[in-house]
């Protein structure tokens, strides 16, 4: 198994390169750069000469090739580069903000998984029944709308209307409980639902379907002559095999989940990858577009490996060597 | 006489859907004795399966129905039971075996915790003490690594160690009956011997009564004390082994005779019987064997026969029968 993941993590190198190729070349197809808007700086006296002087200083006077490889050998030394509209380094920037959206898509992944399995698995058990008809309808209603609608119609009932949630940051500021775990958590509530709920209406319907699949088995046959009761059926025998084609689907889900916080993450305020690489993109700011990128790639692609790794520890018919 | 431990009567098990009614089980009856093996015969589709899923009451709804009779455990009707109570009998005092031991074991769940929650829930064990009890059943069945294959998964054994396993984990609260629907059909030849020896023996160690369901007269012959014919869903012939074996009454079992293929001998080739079971969507009036029967005469068409008690203890299906 752990020679099987270095593996998986060596090949993992070409896709990176090909990508980072991909998004160095769409950047500079970009017009103008980072310091471009310096022209509209009153307070900068000859803005021609100070942009060619940033320009030559950041090697962006360079062929495209050599600007690739000079980044490239960098990134080989663990180094991300400076960004241009920060003025902090990429990897510091990236420090402060990967975090905060690690912390907003496990939240939002906790809660798809613990509510729409149970709910799944019920309805399965129960098809074509009034509790499986309603939720299913829910569940339908649910997929259908974007995160973002979600958002904005959390934020109408629970920020504005009934106050009872905060609408932006990840702390109160100012107060004598800011910063604590109390209000952590009231900050996460809301961004974390709308990233959820789209997902979740569509995790129930998948583990809905593996359930009715799994349900007609013969070994669950086998269960009920063993006199076993309904819950240790359906949550051990049956889930234990409906299950498995969901944790692959939620591997490779985790990058989609990733890009889903991009957005919400502009409208709540929240200060993580996506607001991060929204303002590098608007400020030309290569470096920080590079290292961004680099770390939604990275994320999408252990995403996949973490897909396959569930899967082989959730089926045990599958070996890895 | 002691009452038997197992009694069916009428049994009638249809499948309703709002175009059809299939009569898969139509009015069975037959019994079980202590610490006996009954077994059932018949071609595929006559109803079998059926038979030993309802008295389990596992008969797979919402249009599978027992719509008539008794089911008596030790005169208890089963039929009376909520499903609650059911869940006591079933895994504890009847245990069940199918016919293929690949599918019939949850391939994701260790051998040991499938054996072992059979105890957990009927017998209050822990985890810990279930999975000991689970290697001795092992090793009862035959396994030399018990120990090992606790801890394995279904696909890391062989067809014939998945049924010892199936037995192991059906035999494991020593039930008073074991239902074993087909349990060597899917086994190569040599398995099945095996597989039969270890059902004989633990039937004689425990004192366990077993109804063996089967393709296979051979298989019948080898093993029951008591058997029963069926065809189109219902009994054709009841009786004990030998009393059956050596006056067959029906010419339905006649012919089932007649095709077991007989080695060192003339006609070394199977005769199988000419024609088709008739769909239990839609069964003809009178005999259900008229079509194939060679003794068919007019009357055979027009009243189904009564099954009657021709000799002691056996019964036949056929009006011409005396
Ligand atoms: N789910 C179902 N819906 C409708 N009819 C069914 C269903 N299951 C079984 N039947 C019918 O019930 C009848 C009896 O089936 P059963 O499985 O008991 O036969 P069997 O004697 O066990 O045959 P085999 O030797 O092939 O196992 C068959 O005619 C079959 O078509
Ligand atoms: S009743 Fe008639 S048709 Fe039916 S088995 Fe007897 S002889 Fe044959
Ligand atoms: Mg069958």
């Amino acid at each position: 198994m752990a020679s099987y993941i270095v593996r998986r993590l060596l090949g993992l190198i070409p896709t990176l390169f090909v990508i980072t190729v991909i998004v160095f070349l769409l950047m500079h197809a970009m017009p103008g750069n980072a310091f471009m808007a310096l022209v509209y700086n009153p307070k900068v006296k000859d803005p021609a000469a100070l942009i060619a002087r940033l320009e030559a200083q950041n090697g962006l006077n360079q062929p495209l090739y050599i600007q690739y490889f000079d980044w490239l050998r960098n990134v080989f030394q663990g180094n991300l580069g400076m960004s241009q509209s920060l003025n902090e380094p990429v990897s510091q920037a990236i420090g402060q903000a990967l975090p905060n959206t690690l912390l907003l898509a496990v939240t939002a992944e906790v809660i798809i998984l613990l509510v729409s399995i149970p709910i799944g698995v019920l309805q399965a058990n129960r098809a074509n029944k009034g509790f499986d008809i309603t939720t299913s309808f829910i569940a339908v209603l649910f997929y259908s709308i974007p995160g973002f609608v979600f958002a904005l119609i959390l934020l109408l009932f629970f920020s504005f209307k009934w106050n009872i949630l905060p609408s932006t940051g990840t702390v109160t500021p100012g107060v004598s409980y800011s910063g604590s775990l109390g209000d952590h958590i009231i900050h996460l509530v809301l961004p974390a639902m709308a990233l959820a709920l789209p997902s979740l209406a569509y995790y129930t319907r998948l583990t809905r379907g593996n359930t009715l699949q799994v349900i007609v088995a013969d070994f669950v046959r086998t269960a009920k002559a063993k006199g076993l009761r309904t819950p240790r059926i359906l949550f051990r025998h049956v889930l234990r095999n409906a299950i498995i084609p969901l944790v692959t689907q939620f591997g490779f889900d985790i990058g989609g989940l990733f890009g889903g916080a991009i957005i919400l993450e502009e409208i709540f305020t929240w200060p993580g990858m996506g607001e991060l690489s929204i303002n590098a993109t608007l400020s030309h700011d290569y470096p920080l577009i590079l290292g961004s990128t680099l770390v939604f790639a990275v994320t999408v692609l252990i995403g996949n490996l973490i897909a396959d790794i569930l899967l082989a520890v959730s089926d045990p018919r599958i070996r890895y060597d | 006489m002691s009452t038997p431990l197992l009694e069916v009567r009428n049994l009638k098990t249809h499948f309703i859907s709002r175009t059809s009614r299939v009569r898969a089980v139509d009015g069975v009856d037959f019994s079980v004795e202590r610490g006996k093996v009954l077994g059932i015969v018949g071609e595929s589709g006559s109803g079998k399966s059926m038979t030993s899923l309802s008295i389990m009451r596992l008969v797979p709804g919402p249009q599978g129905q027992i719509v008539d009779g008794e089911i008596l455990l030790d005169g208890k009707n089963l039929l009376k039971l909520t499903e609650r109570e059911m869940t006591n009998i079933r895994g504890n005092q009847i245990g069940m075996i199918f016919q293929e031991p690949m599918t019939a074991l949850n391939p994701v769940l260790k051998i040991g915790e499938q054996i072992g929650e059979v105890l957990t829930r009927h017998r209050g064990m822990n985890k810990a003490e279930a999975k000991k009890h689970a290697v001795e059943l092992l090793k009862n069945v035959g396994f030399p690594r018990a120990e090992q294959i606790v801890n394995e998964y279904p696909h890391q054994l062989s067809g014939g160690m998945r049924q010892r396993a199936m037995i192991a984990m059906a035999m494991a609260c020593q039930p008073t009956l074991l239902i074993a629907d087909e349990p060597t059909t899917a086994l190569d030849v040599t398995i099945q011997a095996q597989v039969l020896d270890l059902m004989r023996e633990l039937k004689n160690r425990t004192g366990t009564a077993i109804i063996l369901i089967t393709h296979d007269l051979g298989v019948i012959a080898e093993m029951a004390d008591d058997m029963v014919v069926m065809y189109g869903g219902q009994v054709v012939e009841s009786g004990s082994a030998d009393s059956v074996f050596e006056e067959p009454l029906h010419p339905y079992t006649r012919a089932l005779l007649e095709s077991i293929p007989v080695i060192d001998e003339e006609r070394e080739r199977l005769t199988a019987i000419p024609g088709t079971v008739p769909s239990a969507a839609n069964f003809p009036e009178g005999c259900r064997f008229a079509d194939r029967c060679s003794l068919v005469e007019s009357s055979c068409r027009e009243k189904m026969p009564e099954l009657r008690e021709l000799r002691k203890g056996h019964s036949v299906r056929c009006t011409l029968a005396v």
